[in-house]
C-alpha cells in the first residue's frame, strides 16, 4: 500500500509544465518534416519524361540522346537513393520514439492530475480510505463487501471472479475513500461469499477508530485460519 | 378529452425523443449473475456488448432473448458479449427461465433497478448496443419481426469496427 504524497504547490506547476511539454511535442509532430520534403523533391526527377517516349520516328537519334541523358540523370539520382532510404528509416524511428515519449508524458500528466484531484476532493486532514486484501482464500470465495461508517452505508462492492483472482495474487483494492471529521468513529464491514463446503457465508467485523489530523487508512484483511478450517476477517488500522 | 389528448401527446413525444445516452459512455455497473458470480461491464472493454433489459412476465422479452441467443452463438467468437438484465422485483421467474432455457450468455439480476435507472429504461424489452470503445451506439425500445434484421445489421457494423 503506497501513497504518493505530493504537495499541492509542487503539483500545479508540474502539471502545467507537463502540459506545455505535451503541447510543444504535439506541435513538433504536426509540423511538416523538412528532410522528408527534401527527399521527395530529390526523388521526383527519376520518373521518365513523357516527351522521350512520344517523340516522332524522324527524331529518333534526338530521342535516343534524350533517353541517354535521362538514364545518366537517373543513375546520378540512384546513387544517393540508398543513403536517403536509410535516413528515411532513421526519421521514422525518431518519429516513433517521439510518439512514445508523447504517450508517456500524457500518461504521467494524467497520473499527476488524478493525484491532484484526489488531494483536492479528499484532503489529508479529513481523508479516510478503506482497503481490502486477501491471504490465500481457500476457505472463502469473496462475493461482496459492504461498509458502514457511523451506522451509515458508504460502500457496497461486488467482486467479479477476475477481481477475486487479483486479490488472491496479492492485490489490494481500495473499496472506499471519503471524508470524516476528527474524532471517534466506527466502521462495520460485512463480507459475503462462499465459505467452506461451498456454503453461503456472511460475516461482519467492527472497529472503532480515532480520526486525527492526518489521513486514516484501514485495511480489511481476509485470512485463512488453517487450524479451524475457517476464514478470518480482521480490520487493521494503519497509523 | 383535453387530458387524454395531453397524455397521448406526452407519450408520442417520449416515444419520438432520441435516447439521451446515445454516443455517450455506457454507465458502468456490477450485477449478480443467475449462474453465480458477478459481472462488471467495464471488464468487457474491447467487446461489442448488448444489454437486454427484460422481465419474466413479458412475452416479447423472451422472444427477444431467443433472438439474442441466435446472434450470440453466431458472433460470440467475433467479440460479441450479451447480457440479459432482469428487472423483476421477484427473481423466481428469472431463475425458472434460466433453468429451462439453455442460454449461452449470462442473465443478470437487477432487483433494485439501479442499472435500469442508469440506462433510462422506459420500456420492456429494451436492447442497448455498446461498441468496443464502451459508448452507447444503438437502442431498440421494442421487439417486433423487424427487430432481428435491423439489429443484425447494426451489430455487424459494430463488430467490424
Amino acid at each position: 500500500m503506497t501513497h504518493v504524497a505530493h504537495s499541492r504547490r509542487t503539483l500545479v506547476p508540474r502539471a502545467v509544465a507537463r502540459g506545455l511539454v505535451v503541447l510543444a511535442l504535439g506541435a513538433l509532430l504536426l509540423a511538416p518534416h523538412p528532410t522528408a520534403w527534401a527527399q521527395s523533391a530529390a526523388v521526383a526527377p527519376v520518373t521518365p519524361t513523357p516527351a522521350a517516349s512520344a517523340a516522332p520516328p524522324k527524331a529518333a537519334p534526338a530521342a535516343k540522346a534524350q533517353a541517354a541523358d535521362a538514364a545518366a540523370e537517373a543513375a546520378e539520382v540512384a546513387a544517393p537513393a540508398a543513403p536517403a532510404a536509410a535516413s528515411s528509416a532513421a526519421d521514422t524511428r525518431g518519429l516513433d520514439q517521439d510518439i512514445q515519449g508523447l504517450k508517456k508524458d500524457v500518461v504521467d500528466l494524467n497520473r499527476d492530475l488524478f493525484v491532484l484531484e484526489e488531494e483536492l476532493l479528499f484532503p489529508a486532514n479529513t481523508q479516510v480510505a478503506v482497503f481490502v486484501s486477501m491471504d490465500v482464500g481457500d476457505f472463502f470465495l469473496l462475493d461482496s463487501v459492504s461498509l458502514k461508517i457511523d451506522q451509515k452505508e458508504v460502500a457496497n462492492y461486488l467482486y467479479t471472479p477476475r477481481e477475486v483472482e487479483a486479490l488472491n495474487k496479492g492485490g489490494v483494492h481500495r473499496v472506499y475513500i471519503g471524508n470524516l471529521k476528527a474524532g471517534a468513529h466506527e466502521l462495520v464491514a460485512f463480507f459475503s461469499g462462499q465459505g467452506p463446503h461451498e456454503r453461503d457465508y456472511r460475516r461482519g467485523a467492527t472497529i472503532k477508530f480515532q480520526k486525527g489530523i492526518g489521513a486514516k487508512y484501514l485495511e480489511l484483511k481476509i485470512n485463512d485460519r488453517q487450524r479451524r478450517q475457517q476464514p478470518e476477517f480482521e480490520i487493521k488500522d494503519w497509523e | 378529452m383535453l387530458c387524454g389528448a395531453l397524455i397521448s401527446a406526452v407519450l408520442v413525444a417520449s416515444a419520438a425523443s432520441p435516447y439521451p445516452l446515445l454516443g455517450h459512455p455506457a454507465p458502468d455497473f456490477a450485477l449478480h449473475a443467475v449462474a453465480g458470480g458477478n459481472v462488471r461491464l467495464s471488464e468487457h472493454g474491447g467487446d461489442v456488448v448488448v444489454l437486454s433489459f427484460w422481465g419474466s412476465r413479458c412475452g416479447q422479452c423472451r422472444m427477444q432473448l431467443d433472438a439474442l441467443q441466435r446472434s450470440f452463438k453466431t458472433y460470440h467468437s467475433a467479440g460479441l458479449q450479451v447480457f440479459g438484465v432482469d428487472v423483476d422485483d421477484d427473481q423466481t421467474g428469472a431463475l425458472d427461465y434460466a433453468r429451462t432455457q439453455a442460454l449461452g450468455f449470462p442473465l443478470l439480476l437487477d432487483p433494485q433497478k439501479a442499472v435500469a435507472r442508469a440506462y433510462l429504461v422506459d420500456n420492456l424489452p429494451m436492447t442497448i448496443l455498446i461498441d468496443r470503445a464502451g459508448s452507447v451506439r444503438q437502442v431498440h425500445r421494442d421487439f417486433s419481426s423487424k427487430f432481428e434484421p435491423a439489429f443484425l445489421q447494426q451489430l455487424r457494423v459494430l463488430l467490424n469496427e
